[in-house]
């Protein structure tokens, strides 16, 4: 289902970007992925010689590919969620179950973006085996996750509060009462 | 009143609609918060959740499915399970169960499963006079035969959880037998429900189409051989065999099929990272949930609490798979998986059944969940493509949901049927 632009197009279009941004970094990572361990293979029995960076470099990747991806989760919606009490309630309800949502969502992101710098800079100065680069780096892709689980959810919490406060009953009640329509077409 | 801090946190942010797997991060944060442990300990778990190599296969079977499905992959199995058995009584039915197994070998996920053979079976299957419930049900319940059958990445899921020490590949084999058993059963019942309802069945094509079909199928059935075949004999670990299976599907569908867009790559890319994305963020909040719960001790009180209402391990069998077709019913089977291995697994082992067998069985059991209301992604998926609405499609579904149930008794209480391949193949 299409998520509802209800915030100031350059702020969608903002929010729209970042997401992007981050299905791109992930994406990527996928390819990188899928590359390194075809050339592990190739490495083992045409070359003779496996290279030993790839498990490690995998790893990070994987890292990334996670918490980018989640992160742009909350902004499309697309995490898995049991729906079954917020769906029985009225329209307001639903909204109100959802604000505290993305309000507990909102500082989960922020703890995590912290809690990731501090292991950033605790693990800084040591390196990961085989990929001279410092352990910290693993923590890059959380922390940037964090800020974007803040953003996303701040933005669901404005969006969701301009709903609750200024739309009426009977436009509510119509937006609960689409999906099922189109279900039954 | 930590454990109630932590089940209570997790449930109650369930039933406001949070997030299954920040619900479980958060609960279990909750706990360290509650126990005095430092959340920096909480994160670093959650990070160190997903830095596991085994897990590495998880996104590469997604991607494999999803090339499959944009790939051309799909449709050639399509054709293949149609001219075989289309001419059976019970028709597509009976091709909608076998392209299950076809695909579902080489996609690995139940989701996958409907979305592809659904979008291509359910508006045939309508057109040829079949009831849309019908259409829906077969479609639905025999997508579970892509848990089963290996590739699957939510058995990689179950050993993780598992805490390792369990071979994956012993896994997969365990797998086999009781997914075709399964398919069977559906397959008995689908021409059962057609002949009831005087469905049309196919002219037999000819041997020639048959051969064809199995012909142009072949390249693409080729993916599942290299994943489950590479790992099998030693040539590739499980990882590197699910890589290899996305680079050989790429090249198939480039080059043998040519029916990979540009277009069609990207939208498999975006598709694979936003599941593995859902499904490794949980594996990550369900790390720093399990930690909590083993702290807890929660498998040694849910053992004490199963014997104290019987020490049968007859009926022991029956309340878990009773209680995880329950919470299959609710939750998505990935989370379902991390939170029940490290519960039920100590149980069952003590009851001396294998913990592949039980792998096996948990899988069936959420594998049911997923088409089950009020929370069942393929029931969904299938209701939406077929147009059904949810409640017509569960008044007609019983038959098929007791075929899956036989399945599962078997694999509950014939050990044989999960642990022959695995028992032949380690000697």
């Amino acid at each position: 289902m299409e998520k509802q632009k209800i915030l100031h197009p350059s702020v969608e279009r903002c929010l729209d970007t970042l997401a992007s941004i981050g299905t791109v970094v992930s994406a990527l990572s996928l390819i990188v992925l899928v590359s390194t361990f075809g050339w592990l293979v190739y490495g083992r029995y045409i070359l003779n010689d496996s290279p030993t960076w790839v498990e490690q470099l995998a790893l990070l990747m994987m890292i990334t590919i996670t918490f980018m991806s989640s992160a742009t989760g909350i902004h499309e919606r697309t995490h898995l969620a049991v729906d079954i009490v917020p769906m029985l309630c009225g329209p307001r309800v639903k909204i109100v179950f959802k604000l505290i949502c993305d309000l507990i969502l909102c500082g989960f992101g922020v703890l995590m973006a912290l809690k990731a710098t501090e292991l950033l800079k605790f693990t800084w100065s040591r390196e990961i085996s085989l990929l001279s680069i410092p352990e910290g780096v693993r923590y890059i892709p959380v922390i940037i996750s964090g800020v974007l689980v803040a953003l996303f959810s701040a933005a669901n919490i404005l969006s969701g509060a301009i709903t609750l406060f200024t739309y009426p009953d009977s436009v509510l009640h119509k937006d609960s009462s689409e999906p099922k329509n189109k279900a039954e077409e | 009143m930590g454990l109630l801090i932590l089940l209570g946190c997790f449930g109650l942010l369930l039933i406001i609609g949070m997030p299954v797997a920040y619900a479980l991060g958060i609960a279990a944060l909750s706990s360290f918060i509650y126990e005095g442990i430092p959340l920096l300990i909480g994160f670093q778990r959650i990070v160190s959740g997903v830095s596991v190599f085994s897990l590495l296969a998880i996104p590469f079977f997604i991607f494999a499915g999803e090339l499959m499905l944009h790939g051309g992959i799909a449709a050639r199995l399509v054709s293949l399970a149609s001219s075989a058995v289309g001419w059976a009584k019970g028709g597509l039915g009976q091709v909608n169960v076998f392209s299950s197994m076809l695909f579902g070998g080489i996609s690995g996920s139940a989701v996958a499963d409907v979305s592809a053979l659904g979008s291509l079976l359910i508006p045939v299957m309508k057109e040829k006079g079949y009831s849309a419930d019908y259409a829906v049900n077969v479609t639905v319940t025999s997508s579970v035969a892509g848990i089963m059958i290996p590739p699957s990445h939510n058995m990689i899921l179950f050993v993780v959880a598992a805490g390792g020490g369990i071979s994956v590949s012993s896994l997969f084999m365990a797998g086999l037998i009781p997914g075709i058993i399964m398919c069977l059963c559906l397959g008995f019942v689908a021409r059962w429900v057609a002949i009831r309802n005087s469905y049309p069945t196919e002219k037999f094509p000819g041997w020639s189409v048959v051969l064809y079909a199995a012909i142009t199928a072949f390249p693409g059935l080729f993916t599942a051989v290299i994943i489950v075949g590479g790992a099998l004999s030693g040539v590739f670990t499980v990882t590197e065999s699910g890589a290899i299976g996305c680079l050989y599907a790429i090249v198939v569908c480039l080059l043998v099929y040519r029916s990979l867009s540009w277009q069609g790559f990207i939208t498999a890319v975006k598709n694979a990272v936003r599941t593995t994305g859902m499904v490794m963020i949980l594996v990550a909040c369900a790390s720093a949930f399990g930690y909590m719960l083993v702290l807890y001790d929660v498998p040694t009180e849910l053992t004490k609490f199963l014997y104290a209402i019987s020490d049968n391990p007859i009926i022991i069998l029956l309340m878990m798979n009773l209680m995880l077709l329950l919470l299959g019913m609710i939750m998505d089977m990935s989370a379902l998986i991390l939170i029940c291995t490290p519960i039920f697994l100590p149980v069952a082992v003590g009851l001396g059944m294998d913990p592949i067998q039980f792998g096996v069985m948990l899988m069936m059991n959420l594998g049911l969940g997923l088409c089950t209301p009020p929370v069942g992604s393929c029931l969904f998926v299938g209701c939406a493509i077929g147009g059904v609405p949810i409640q017509n499609a569960v008044r007609t579904i019983w038959p098929f949901y007791l075929a899956i149930l036989l399945a599962l008794m078997l694999i509950t209480f014939v050990p044989w049927v999960s642990m022959f391949l695995p028992n032949l193949i380690n000697g």
